[in-house]
């Protein structure tokens, strides 16, 4: 539950930064829709890696994989499992 | 970082500069409801493919197996990869490699085959080597083929079937690098469908860069239902149009006017006259550049245009290659509305590898390493690389030392690219002039300068552009 709160928060401030202040619910595209660009997956990318220690590297960097709050939620805990 | 932000997306200017570029010369149709009804009939799709067939008529050599394609697609939207599949191998064996000077179908054939085993084989072996980089894989295998066939004694028959096929692999390269990058997702396409976007039918012409990508946008930007086909096929429509007035104004306003009545010299004629020491004024220099410089760039929006159309009337809402250029407040902005589809591929194969994989702990000289290595080095392969007659008749070291200087043109361009990168975030907006106009100014001088290094790929060694460079600043006569 915290997880997707600080993934909400970051999403919304990417996209507030992009005068983008419409709502998006957990299963809302926000990168593949258009709405954040490649430029904000890298900072999605580094926020993931920082904050919840996803490594791309091992992973591979698949857009789809962080455009939906769910689907990074669901990246994390793939990340967290492989860690183990 | 606009680099990679999505051209027709990117709208960061002052309300000034909205209202003077907001200016549309063609409306937007897509946006009127009875308009988007009347495109969803039988009637309204046979009025769009129909004008698109005029349009096609004007501009393309091929374009009744185009409209043929698009028509059975919009007929069939619920089919529209594996049309698109059948529509780009018949259109690949019965006109593009028929109509070369040497058919070539047996390779092509071979290639596919070649491309099936490799994405096979990514695929089961996700954890190897070739699995973990598949594209970096790909490309050094290819590179390395390119430097033994080089070295085959002339003459010889297994260096013509070599190079017979390594011409064939090379318009494919980058095409099969986004179906390897494709097998990390999910929710991949099976080979079969990975062929359709294979030189698409709609790439009838273009260079060896995959429009529009591969298949994993492709499945993004499909329309999923009627008024998305509308919208999408108006805006292909919209865009061919565009294609048409710019070719219009290109072959019957500009250069008529440029070149004919105030007497312009091509460009390529006053290199020629700087390369053999005849004197000629410092303006007329910079006069025919600049020229050459606006030229370029709308030929390459036609050229981008048309493609992306053709693209947008299958069913896939597919963003402009070229997306107001000279609206860009930065190097970084320039690169990115330019050749959007070419500075995609590199992002995808060579920026997001480097900057998920390296100098994870150096803050900003990740990026800065990652658009070195997109803008710089896998700009300099994608061109080297994409000429194999100049390696073939030169032989490879030769080769290389004669793209000495587009070399340097990515070197600089990945330098202006990275510290533009890292300037943009510090500057503030300030008025329409400072914050737009000036920086414009600045961008299109410094891309429009360094064409002097592109356009003498291979013909002159780089002292020539170097002493070129002079003679416009007055500094050599």
């Amino acid at each position: 539950m915290e997880r997707k709160t600080a993934i909400r928060e970051f999403l919304r401030n990417l996209l507030a930064r992009k005068g983008d202040s419409q709502p998006f619910s957990d299963e809302t595209s926000v990168l593949l829709s258009g709405r954040l660009q490649s430029v904000d997956a890298v900072e999605l990318a580094v926020f993931l890696e920082e904050n919840f220690g996803v490594d791309f590297a091992t992973m591979g960097f698949d857009q789809e994989r962080i455009d939906t709050v769910n689907a990074i939620s669901s990246l994390i805990e793939e990340s967290s499992t492989l860690g183990k | 970082m606009t680099t990679f932000v999505d051209p027709s997306r990117t709208a960061i200017v002052s309300p000034r500069a909205n209202s003077l570029w907001g200016f549309r010369l063609i409306p937007r149709i897509e946006t009127y409801p009875r308009v988007l009804a009347f495109a969803q009939t039988v009637a309204g799709k046979l009025t769009i493919l129909g004008l698109f067939g005029i349009g096609a008529y004007y501009l393309l050599p091929h374009w009744k197996a185009l409209i043929l394609c698009l028509a059975v697609i919009t007929a069939l939207p619920q089919y529209r990869r594996i049309l698109l599949t059948v529509s780009t191998l018949l259109w690949a064996c019965g006109i593009w490699w028929r109509w070369t000077d040497h058919p070539r179908l047996v390779e092509a054939g071979i290639l596919f085959i070649l491309a099936a085993l490799l994405f096979w084989l990514a695929t089961l072996f996700r954890n190897s080597w070739f699995g973990r980089w598949p594209v970096a894989t790909l490309l050094t295998g290819f590179a390395l083929l390119v430097l033994l066939a080089s070295y085959l004694p002339r003459g010889g028959s297994l260096r013509t079937v070599s190079w017979d096929f390594l011409t064939v692999a090379s318009a494919y390269l980058w095409f099969i690098a986004y179906s390897l990058l494709d097998i990390s997702s999910k929710s991949r396409d099976p080979f079969a469908l990975q062929v359709g976007t294979y030189h698409p039918f709609w790439d009838w012409d273009s260079s060896y860069t995959p429009f529009a990508k591969g298949a994993a946008y492709l499945r993004r930007i499909g329309a999923q239902n009627a008024e998305q086909l509308a919208v999408a096929q108006l805006k292909g429509l919209k865009l061919l149009l565009w294609s048409v007035v710019l070719d219009l104004f290109l072959r019957k306003a500009f250069l008529p006017v440029v070149h004919g009545y105030m007497g312009i010299p091509l460009y390529e004629d006053v290199f020629e006259l700087s390369a053999q020491r005849v004197a000629f004024p410092w303006y007329l220099g910079w006069a025919s550049l600049i020229a050459n410089f606006l030229e370029t760039m709308v030929g390459v929006s036609i050229w981008g245009h048309r493609v992306v159309a053709s693209c947008r009337m299958a069913g896939f809402l597919a963003l402009r290659n070229t997306y107001r250029p000279l609206a860009s407040r930065s190097i970084a902005e320039f690169w990115n509305r330019y050749n959007y589809y070419f500075k995609e591929l590199m992002v995808d194969c060579f920026f997001y590898p480097t900057f998920m994989r390296y100098f994870k702990k150096r803050g900003r000289w990740r990026l800065f390493a990652a658009t070195f290595v997109a803008a710089g080095f896998g700009n300099a392969f994608y061109h080297f690389f994409g000429d194999l007659n100049y390696i073939k008749e030169l032989g490879f070291w030769r080769a290389l030392v004669g793209f000495q200087s587009y070399i340097f043109y990515t070197i600089v361009l990945a330098l202006g690219i990275g510290i533009s990168q890292v300037r943009e975030r510090k500057t503030a907006n300030s008025g329409w002039i400072r914050g737009q106009l000036i920086p414009a100014l600045g961008v299109a001088g410094f891309y429009c300068v360094l064409s002097t290094f592109e356009h003498h790929v291979k013909r002159y060694p780089i002292q020539e552009c170097f002493r070129f460079l002079a003679h416009l600043f007055n500094l050599v006569s």
